[in-house]
């Protein structure tokens, strides 16, 4: 790979439990201010990568009425359907294969007004046992995840609970986010709906309506377009088996081998010491010190001392979600484009009230799907 | 840019309207085997999947978390791509990206679609049905799908307005469509995979058949197959290593355009007319023949592979393509046969067998086995193949993906 490909512009919506717009409106107004940032036209980019589902927009081929409110008329266009990651990934092995110099990647989902999880997270389930039974959904997935992990760690019940609570905190800070509680404490997190032990309904993330979209560009045209673009430096993704019973839920292999490939490629041996800021794509709060110690962003079973240090809140020295992540508002697969734009918010410098302290020089965006986070996609980027 | 090129294809086997005796990764596997197969690759040198289908026909979301495991591909990197009719060539395209970009040497590509588990018309018209309700809801100013929908711009309601359209422009008549269709299912009996078989069809044959949505018969349509097809796409360096033959089919182009979902629609100050396809004719295709060097298409390429889900399209794509003056002609005077000097889907296409997510794929597929000379059955063409062109239509009559395979690399 002789190329470099960089983030040259991000715009997200507003995160609404319900949009006043229709999905076409909010799109279109989304990606007209990314351009007007820019100072540049729809002509300008080579090629247009989507990221939306068919289940989650409720309707058969879901980017087909989409094509004149992204502006792609008469464009380029390609569809991924998975977690909007992979479409950076796509837009970014384009412009490596050198046809294009620009690419832009726009996600959006009515996942607070339309499609609410976890009904249509059930049709991810195979067809002939899981979805059958009714066992397995996404929370019992993700509190069979949390019991394994608080067994071996010892993570007590107070700790999930402050972690949520440094989440909420974290999303007050955030003028997107949609479930903001600056005065949170561990107290209402584990007074609220019980859904799964060890599970509540504030561990959970919230599902909401929005749209981002992410504008990437050549190194030459990078240079042209922005004075600080924001380089990809190592990218990974990895599938791991489908049946949970099959899965270490705690070792986490695909995101393992997910950080590998992205380490490696960013020529990072020590992740905890470099990266500055992490933006995580955790659907439920318990997964985000599985994650870090999966990426090797904290030792192995570290969780519980990172928590009761405070480790993991925008002050501390491993920063993770300081958007408040998915707890404070996720347009379910949207997630994945949202954590790489706020990691380049951070990396920028732009993040406002929820900066990190020191400016960061790499952060780490993941982006994830599938039952207790079978599929990984991890960036690491850096300016 | 790295070259690309494919060294094997496979099938499931035969494409059917029905499988019930296997569920989708069992559909699946098979393909895969029997791709691996005819190379020297292991399961291991497999650096990434890309996948595709249409989601809601089965009603599995994401099936690829479930199937990989079936296929060898847990552990590995698996992108899924899924973009309608065209989901096939996306998919390719998608592997030819990952290979070509130089982060992966080897891609596996799978298009796949099991009709029987679940309803194509009604997965299609889900496509027009929400946009109608959300003009309900706020306003006809919409996108305005819903118009179109009540004037039955169904798949095959589009698909009759756009015949018409097409017969008028190139002083056509219904009876060149019957001969079209003909010309399909006699190749299709030619070739093993096919499904809808029939040996010497005649126009007669199928002017039989009933009327469904004027010019368009029942023998002008395609049925809903299942079936899986399976390509291995691998960088220039290593077709040495991994290819087990010597003829291999070098991807030379690949370019994809979208236009307005909507019939009827003032676009940019034209109508929006589905026989129109300024993308192919004006975007798609002028850019594929720049990037793989070709001047003349009707003299440099020797073979096309069109998504033909209705005959008429197999008549108006060569046109569109710039691969044919004019196909009523063409067809009158034989040269779109197999043994023609423009053969057009020696496979027998689209109409003689849908299997969604798989055929914009099969068109890539069929050309390649075309360039390496092995289409099994009778459906090679005789003529030694050195360019060949697949293209793949989708959404509503608004996607249009053209892929260009060489005998020989592109130097760049």
């Amino acid at each position: 790979m002789d190329r470099k490909v960089a983030i040259v512009g991000y715009k997200q919506t507003k995160y609404l439990e319900q949009n006043e717009n229709p999905r076409e409106r909010m799109v279109m107004n989304l990606v007209q201010s990314l351009l007007q940032d820019m100072k540049i036209t729809r002509d300008d980019i080579g090629t247009f990568i989507l990221s939306c589902s068919d289940f989650q927009d409720g309707r058969t081929i879901s980017e087909c009425f989409m094509i004149p409110w992204v502006g792609a008329y008469m464009k380029d266009v390609s569809k991924v359907d998975s977690d909007s990651a992979n479409a950076v990934l796509y837009a970014m092995m384009r412009i490596l294969s050198g046809n294009y110099e620009t690419a832009l990647v726009v996600s959006w989902a009515m996942g607070g007004s339309e499609f609410r999880s976890p009904r249509v997270m059930d049709f991810e389930l195979d067809p002939i046992y899981e979805r059958q039974a009714k066992l397995v959904n996404e929370i019992t997935a993700a509190a069979l995840q949390a019991q394994a992990y608080m067994a071996k760690s010892k993570l007590t019940e107070e700790q999930l609970a402050a972690l949520a609570v440094k989440n909420l905190r974290n999303g007050a800070r955030n003028p997107l986010a949609l479930r903001k509680k600056a005065d949170a404490t561990a107290k209402d997190i584990l007074s609220s709906r019980p859904l799964a032990s060890p599970l509540r309904e504030l561990h959970a993330y919230t599902p909401a309506d929005g749209a981002c979209a992410v504008l990437l560009a050549s190194e030459e045209k990078a240079r042209e377009l922005t004075k600080n673009p924001v380089w990809i430096k190592g990218v990974g993704f990895c599938q791991d088996t489908y049946y949970l019973g099959e899965r270490d839920l705690v070792k986490m292999d695909s995101l393992q081998k997910a950080a590998k490939t992205a380490y490696k490629m960013a020529g990072i041996t020590d992740p905890a010491k470099k990266i500055g800021v992490s933006e995580l794509h955790t659907t439920f709060v318990s997964q985000e010190p599985i994650f870090a110690e999966a990426l090797g962003l904290i030792p192995k079973n570290a969780g519980p001392n990172a928590v009761s240090k405070g480790a993991l809140e925008i002050e501390g020295k491993t920063p993770i979600n300081p958007s408040g992540g998915p707890q404070a508002a996720n347009p379910l697969m949207v997630s994945g484009l949202i954590r790489i734009a706020e990691a380049c918010t951070q990396l920028r410098g732009e993040a406002g009230e929820h900066q990190v302290k020191k400016t960061p020089r790499l952060a780490l965006a993941h982006g994830q799907i599938g039952m207790a986070a079978q599929h990984n996609v991890v960036f690491v980027l850096g300016n | 840019m790295r070259n690309v090129a494919i060294i094997s294809v496979g099938y499931n086997g035969r494409f059917v309207a029905k499988r019930p005796d296997v569920n989708i990764p069992e559909l699946i596997q098979p393909a895969v085997a029997n791709a691996i197969k005819k190379t020297k690759l292991k399961y291991s040198d497999i650096g990434v999947v890309v996948e595709g289908n249409m989601p809601t026909f089965e009603g599995i979301n994401y099936p690829h978390l479930w199937f990989s495991d079936h296929i060898g591909a847990a552990g590995k990197p698996v992108l899924r791509i899924s973009t309608g009719g065209t989901t096939g060539m996306s998919v390719f395209q998608g592997g030819y990206y990952c290979v070509a970009s130089g982060m992966f040497d080897v891609a596996m590509v799978i298009g796949w679609e099991k009709h029987d588990e679940g309803d194509a018309q009604v997965g299609l018209i889900g496509i027009v049905l929400p946009e109608a309700f959300s003009m309900f809801q706020f306003g006809p100013d919409m996108g305005g799908g819903g118009t179109g929908m009540m004037g039955g711009l169904s798949s095959t309601g589009g698909a009759s307005f756009q015949a018409l359209s097409y017969l008028h422009r190139a002083k056509g008549t219904p009876d060149h469509i019957d001969k079209m269709a003909a010309q399909a299912r006699s190749n299709a009996a030619k070739n093993p995979y096919a499904h809808l078989q029939h040996p010497n069809c005649t126009a007669a044959d199928i002017a039989k058949t009933p009327m469904v949505s004027y010019p368009l018969r029942y023998g002008h349509t395609c049925p809903a197959s299942c079936g899986a097809c399976v390509m291995l796409l691998v960088a220039e360096e290593k077709v040495k290593k991994f290819a087990d033959t010597d003829r291999v089919a070098w991807v030379k182009a690949v370019a994809t355009a979208s236009s307005d979902a909507t019939t009827g629609n003032l676009v940019d100050g034209q109508i929006n007319d589905p026989a129109e396809q300024a993308i192919c004719e004006k975007i798609a295709a002028p850019k594929a023949y720049k990037m793989a060097g070709i001047q003349n298409p009707k003299k440099e390429i020797q073979m096309c592979e069109v998504y033909d889900g209705f005959a008429h399209q197999e008549l108006m794509w060569p046109e569109k393509l710039h691969l044919v003056d004019n196909s009523c002609k063409a067809i009158d005077e034989g040269r779109l046969a197999i043994d023609g000097d423009m053969p057009v889907n020696p496979s027998g296409g689209v109409v003689s067998t849908n299997a969604i997510g798989a055929s914009a794929m099969v068109r890539v597929a069929e050309a390649s086995l075309q360039i390496m000379g092995m289409a099994e059955g009778g459906h090679q063409v005789p003529r030694r193949v050195k360019n060949a062109l697949a293209h793949g239509w989708g959404g509503l009559f608004q996607f249009v993906t053209i892929t260009i395979l060489g005998d020989e690399p592109v130097k760049r």
